[in-house]
């Protein structure tokens, strides 16, 4: 199976095979993924090197000439190192940019927090013009990408490492961002791009327990796409949101804005980052140390249900 | 003799009625300003976004109050607009705002951001293979700042010899934490360096219409004084923020007119 940042790479080749606008700027990162891309579009892809924030004003600049600058790193780097850069020249002075990141979460998960990143898509959300997209598979990721890399806005694609491997039935022609993956009626899970795995899992195996369980995916914080989402909470009254992000500034927030607009009684729980993974280990340890882990997705579910 | 003693007098009176801005910052550009506007940059006040221009950023943006009255000399912005400065719902404050004024191409304050940015410009120009030139300015205190020498390096690497910056020497740095022999650090970074008089009419003509036959992007360090042309205002830093008192304004206003 190809995976995420194959799917950049072959997608952004045939996207500038037509669009001679587009720039790709990487810094010191994915050479590999671009080899196709180098050769077909060559003058149009710079290795700037490792300078981050220089790269996003640089990005800035051809923009103002009418280029559309697509940048490429890891997202500590990307977003937080560079999130000056971000704000005044793509925030404040309205400029059009492509931010692709990877190694978002702890995706590193052996690098150490230098290399984890969760609070990239709190500080863009921030930004009247940023979409936010966090797609859980290579699918979903050409989709967002070639539907929206044109759009004149703040645009964020956050690649996983660790895709959700389930089948998303995508309409190329329709802008969707969420997604009813199974109907229930006790609660609904609201999950956020490759946690969808495990909602899966917890929702099989509750559903042994006689737990009637229905699953709301998001592969886009923003736009937030409220309907399938409200339509679902209207029926079961509560809601858990399992996002691997930090706990303040994600889909939660969204999901517990729109809920209070409903006339009945809402409960809600939700599983995300808060403060740093300290650890190194493997994704799946480092998963299980932040409650990212079917036990305890199903303990909280249960512990809602019986509020 | 001084140049620009009209320009620095409107700076001195946008900023006294604003209570607002940098005084000692812009005298130390106005005169070079002046020059590359009237002299240097291809662009139109009537079409500022002209696809054919030059482009200009002004990296310490703090100056703001010297482009500004530049800008309103050559027909960007009315009498109106500049002497609106710093009032409630102008164009113009005390950093520019490239979504607001007429030729400003982009929104500095946080210094470090303009040069860069020029760089991005400079090299989509190539890319798309125009002929425009870009023009950014620093200050040397900004060129504390790591993404000044990140720009510097990228730069030269790229041979984006379309790209002219000129480095306000007006020895900020030097009151803070000193930059030693700065044009053999941006040669080092390979770039052509100029050294000129940023105060002299015929200093500054030469270092412009000097033009390298190479691909390095040329530095143009330019010999200033902060304040220049009011004797208490040179060099002192106790002036870089101060919004003169009527006693100072009218001392100020007697020392331009001498």
């Amino acid at each position: 199976m190809t995976n995420m940042r194959q799917t950049f790479g072959k997608t952004l080749t045939e996207i500038a095979k037509k669009d001679k606008n587009v720039v790709v700027i990487v810094a010191d990162i994915s050479h590999g993924i671009f080899s196709d891309y180098r050769e077909v579009i060559g003058e149009r892809y710079f290795n700037i090197g490792i300078c981050e924030p220089a790269i996003v004003n640089i990005a800035a600049g051809l923009n103002k000439v009418g280029l559309n600058p697509v940048v490429h790193t890891i997202a500590p780097f990307l977003i937080e190192r560079s999130y000056e850069q971000i704000k005044l020249d793509f925030g404040y002075q309205n400029l059009n940019i492509n931010l692709v990141s990877v190694g978002s979460s702890f995706d590193y998960s052996k690098l150490g927090c230098s290399h984890h990143c969760y609070e990239d898509v709190a500080i863009l959300k921030h930004f009247k013009r940023s979409q936010i997209f966090l797609p859980g598979s290579s699918d979903e990721f050409d989709v967002l990408f070639t539907q929206h890399y044109k759009d004149n806005k703040i645009n964020y694609f956050r690649i996983t490492e660790y895709p959700h491997n389930h089948k998303i039935n995508l309409d190329v022609n329709k802008r969707e961002y969420s997604f009813k993956i199974k109907e229930g009626n006790d609660l609904t899970i609201v999950v956020l791009g490759s946690q969808l795995k495990n909602a899966i899992q917890s929702e099989e195996i509750l559903r042994k327990q006689g737990y009637d369980i229905e699953i709301i995916y998001f592969n886009t914080v923003k736009p937030f796409e409220e309907n399938i989402f409200l339509d679902s909470i209207r029926k079961t009254k509560k809601f858990i949101c399992i996002e691997e992000l930090s706990y303040s500034g994600g889909l939660y927030e969204e999901c517990l804005k729109t809920s209070l607009r409903i006339d009945k009684k809402i409960d809600s729980d939700h599983l995300s980052i808060n403060d740093f993974i300290h650890d190194y280990g493997s994704y799946e340890q480092l998963s299980k140390i932040a409650g990212f882990s079917v036990e305890n997705i199903i303990q909280k579910i249960k512990n809602l249900k019986n509020k | 003799m001084l140049l620009n003693k009209e320009l620095r007098l409107k700076i001195v009176n946008i900023i006294r009625d604003a209570k607002e801005g940098h005084i000692p910052s812009s005298f130390s550009i106005v005169d070079i300003l002046d020059y590359i506007y009237g002299n240097v940059l291809k662009i139109d006040p009537k079409k500022p976004e002209d696809k054919n221009r030059d482009y200009f950023i002004l990296s310490k943006g703090h100056a703001a109050a010297a482009l500004f009255v530049v800008l309103n000399k050559y027909g960007f912005l009315s009498d109106y607009q500049l002497n609106s400065y710093g009032q409630y719902k102008s164009i113009l404050g005390g950093h520019p705002d490239s979504t607001k004024v007429p030729g400003v191409e982009a929104s500095t304050g946080s210094l470090g951001h303009g040069l860069p940015t020029a760089v991005g410009i400079a090299f989509g120009l190539k890319i798309k293979k125009m002929n425009n030139k870009v023009y950014a300015l620093v200050g040397d205190g900004e060129c504390h700042e790591g993404t000044i020498w990140e720009a510097a390096n990228i730069s030269s690497n790229l041979k984006l010899n379309n790209l002219k910056v000129i480095i306000d020497r007006n020895q900020s740095a030097q009151q803070l934490m000193p930059i030693e022999n700065m044009e053999k650090k941006w040669e080092a970074f390979g770039w052509n360096t100029i050294v000129f008089d940023g105060h002299n009419k015929l200093s500054i003509k030469a270092a412009f219409n000097l033009n390298h036959e190479n691909q390095k992007p040329t530095a143009l360090i330019a010999n200033t004084t902060k304040g220049k042309g009011v004797s208490f205002l040179e060099g002192h830093g106790i002036w870089h923020h101060k919004i003169p008192n009527e006693s100072e304004y009218s001392l100020i206003k007697k020392d331009l007119e001498s």
